[in-house]
């Protein structure tokens, strides 16, 4: 099968909606001629010409209001937010409009509205430049969120999010973008809330989100080598989340750990964390880690900036300690 | 000392620049700030200034050459013809005090799984100069004992480990000046090596079940065992005791793994006192209702009054079941059905789940025979009405199932008429 990058995957899927369905438009801060910082969007333009891939001015609120508006008068609005980091800007528009318009019109309205913005550390972008989000979005009632692994995922599920008639935030890392996978060139849709079990395993589960997959995968790869065996699955969307093929694995493995990159404290691992305890906790033989960001604003310096986020090693030295049964406290 | 010169990232997406052109030749001198050379990306071409002032050497990447963002294109210099290659040149630098300027030898991996040497002796001493070919200093490993030369001429300006020390591998050991060091310097390796985690060296056979640390820390526990719960959960389910492996003084917390050490420990301490763990219930009923349903039964077509005993013993089980009938040494069995209809109960030769040891027309008041392999219930006459006891043991109804099942028992036999209603 061909390999493109998720860069060019998420092009694709934009373009090939387009095709599809004429109400299908995009808008952003440097989507159309520049193609985004990113170079995700080139080309789009050229075909779709400036009345569908509109260049914003700068103000998240106002263009992502607009796409609000545009998707409950019956167009599909795919807005880019440059960085994830500008979704505070957007939260009223985001959290109180599109998140609730199905609701308080009692189904009489709906918004089918994509936000596609990015995540991620590492790229030494300072903190304003790099945070993972996802669980500020997550957190709100009426919003899906999907977080693709690979150049794989991320077509697919930005085809499905495109065709969802609810707002869906898609988060891309934005250290994948050059990363290649496998994409077939037939068309295809990932439904939302289907885990993927990347890697089967009997003496841990991992259930990581976006780059940290690779990191859980490079992790297993690490413990096979000393007889551990890891399973590793990616939710590929937090909101709606696949919990029981999450406690399917776990009543399985009896350990997990979940990774993610946003911040530890109150995260997206300590709410999947939380349910597995909940609902699988007779069959933990080990408490359930998380494993996120530190809780510290992500460093300029890359020598800190490398520490904060878990990384291969880090993940299978917590693995090594709950399978030998150590005791896990707070030192 | 010389600054690396390396391709900058001018753009977010960009992950290689081309040269279009070198705006020094080698051998210039350069002055911070200085366009250096020109870069051209899929956004613009930029210009990129010297970062250091010095004299530009070693240039590695010439003129129209695609190079990855990151990569050392060149060096800027103390001097102009200092054009050693770049990778030997190592510059050591340490706030303590300025360590002299040289090639650095550093402690060779001479087993695969090696990741310390000790040093044994030094061959030379500080200030000594030294030929490429001799011999600085002599390494232990777990294998063996081996020489290691400078691998550089000139002089030992520094050594950086004393002898007996453990220096992990790659660390720096010794520094080859140029010229012969005023104040050679002499040091120790600050800290002892980090112990590396034993998972990280590989095992020799990998084994499937991770080892437990050699030696546990004892955890306060304040009286409660400390079990996970799917451990807690198993032992619960197979009647294993925790508490025994307390005893045992097995370290906590207590995992799925440990409960292979508690069913060792729980064969040998259970095996002589099995009866003692069967339970054994008693009821006492003031008349035996039985006596005068069965006549009345009888007469309106249900002949058989083992059928009826059967199934108002099974009815207090899990129907459908089937019910043995024990007297004088004979035994039938009896299917109930799921509905437990009295007129339905059928002979059958299906083993029995459970059995009725009627002693009614006998002179026993009470008897402790002990757990069989189905629950058993005996029916005795008292001075007044009956004495029923079951007998189980703990696998094969807890202590909630037995009570239920012997108290709807013997009211079932005090008014047989509750069951038809």
């Amino acid at each position: 099968m061909r390999e493109i990058t998720l860069s060019q995957a998420v092009n694709e899927a934009i373009a090939e909606e387009m095709r599809r369905d004429p109400t299908v438009f995009i808008m952003g801060e440097d989507v159309a001629e520049a193609g985004t910082p990113f170079k995700v969007l080139s080309g789009l333009v050229e075909e779709f010409g400036t009345a569908r891939v509109i260049d914003t001015p700068i103000s998240e609120p106002g263009f992502v209001g607009l796409a609000v508006g545009a998707a409950m008068t019956g167009a599909r609005p795919i807005v880019d937010l440059m960085f994830g980091d500008f979704i505070y800007l957007v939260m009223d528009q985001l959290c109180n409009q599109a998140a609730k318009q199905h609701y308080m019109s009692g189904g009489k309205l709906s918004v089918p509205m994509v936000l596609r913005t990015n995540m991620g550390a590492t790229r030494r972008s300072a903190a304003q430049h790099s945070q993972s989000l996802q669980a500020l979005v997550a957190h709100i009632p009426g919003l899906k969120v999907a977080m693709p692994s690979s150049a794989y995922e991320a077509k697919g599920l930005m085809k499905t999010a495109i065709r969802d008639n609810n707002p869906v935030v898609i988060f891309e890392d934005k250290l994948m973008y050059q990363d290649k996978a496998p994409v077939p060139e037939e068309e295809y849709l990932i439904p939302f809330g289907v885990a993927n079990i990347k890697r089967t395993g009997t003496d841990i589960t991992f259930i990581a989100t976006s780059s940290m997959v690779q990191v859980a995968e490079k992790a297993a790869d690490i413990l096979a080598k000393e007889g551990i065996s890891a399973e590793v699955i990616d939710p590929r969307t937090i909101v709606p989340l696949d919990e029981a093929t999450l406690i399917e694995s776990v009543r399985k493995t009896s350990r997990a750990i979940v990774i993610d990159e946003g911040h530890q404290s109150y995260g997206v691992t300590a709410e999947i964390a939380s349910r597995l305890n909940e609902k699988a906790f007779y069959h933990l033989d080990a408490p359930v880690l998380r494993m996120g960001a530190m809780d510290v604003p992500v460093p300029f310096s890359p020598a800190l900036e490398d520490v904060t986020v878990p990384t291969p090693e880090t993940v299978a030295a917590n693995a090594r300690r709950l399978c030998a049964g150590e005791m896990i406290d707070a030192a | 000392m010389p600054r690396d010169v390396t391709m900058p990232q001018l753009g977010m997406a960009q992950d290689a620049g081309k040269i279009v052109a070198w705006l020094k030749a080698p051998g210039d001198a350069v002055t911070k700030g200085d366009a250096l050379f020109e870069v051209e990306t899929d956004k613009a071409t930029m210009e990129v200034e010297a970062q250091a002032s010095g004299y530009l050497t070693g240039v590695t990447a010439g003129e129209g050459e695609d190079v990855p963002v990151g990569a050392v294109i060149a060096q800027i210099s103390d001097s102009a013809d200092d054009n050693a290659k770049i990778q030997q040149l190592t510059v050591i630098k340490d706030e303590k005090d300025e360590l002299p300027i040289g090639n650095s030898v550093t402690m060779p991996q001479l087993g695969m799984a090696q990741d310390t040497g000790l040093l044994v002796n030094w061959l030379k001493s500080p200030g000594d100069a030294v030929t490429a070919d001799d011999l600085l200093f002599e390494v232990e490993t777990d294998k063996s004992t081996m020489e290691v030369s400078a691998g550089f001429d000139g002089y030992l300006a520094a050594t950086l480990a004393e002898a007996g020390q453990e220096v992990p591998v790659g660390a720096h050991v010794a520094i080859i000046s140029a010229e012969k060091p005023d104040n050679p310097v002499t040091r120790s390796v600050a800290s002892p090596p980090p112990s590396k985690p034993a998972a990280e060296t590989p095992a020799a056979a990998p084994t499937k079940a991770p080892p437990k640390p050699a030696t546990p820390v004892p955890v306060p526990t304040g009286g409660r065992i400390l079990t996970s719960p799917k451990a807690r959960r198993l032992a619960r389910e197979q009647g294993l005791d925790l508490a025994l492996l307390v005893k045992a003084g097995h370290p906590q917390p207590f995992h799925v793994a440990d409960l292979d050490a508690l069913r060792a420990i729980s064969e040998k301490t259970q095996m002589p006192t099995a009866t003692a763990a069967a339970m054994s219930l008693t009821a006492g009923i003031a008349s035996d209702g039985f006596a005068d349903f069965a006549p009345w039964a009888a007469a309106n077509g249900l002949t058989d009054a083992d059928a009826l005993l059967a199934g108002l013993a099974g009815a207090s089980l899990t129907a459908p079941c089937v019910v043995a009938i024990a007297r004088f040494g004979q035994q039938h069995s009896y299917a109930v059905p799921a509905d437990r209809s009295l007129s339905a109960i059928t002979q059958t030769d299906s083993a029995a789940d459970l059995i009725l040891r009627d002693l009614r027309g006998t002179a026993l008041r009470s008897v402790t025979l002990g757990a069989a392999d189905v629950p058993v219930l005996t029916l005795m006459s008292a001075a007044q009405g009956l004495t029923i006891t079951l007998e189980c043991t703990p696998a094969q109804l807890d202590a909630p199932a037995a009570i239920q099942l012997l108290t709807t028992f013997a009211d079932r036999m005090e008014h047989p008429l509750h069951h038809l209603l």
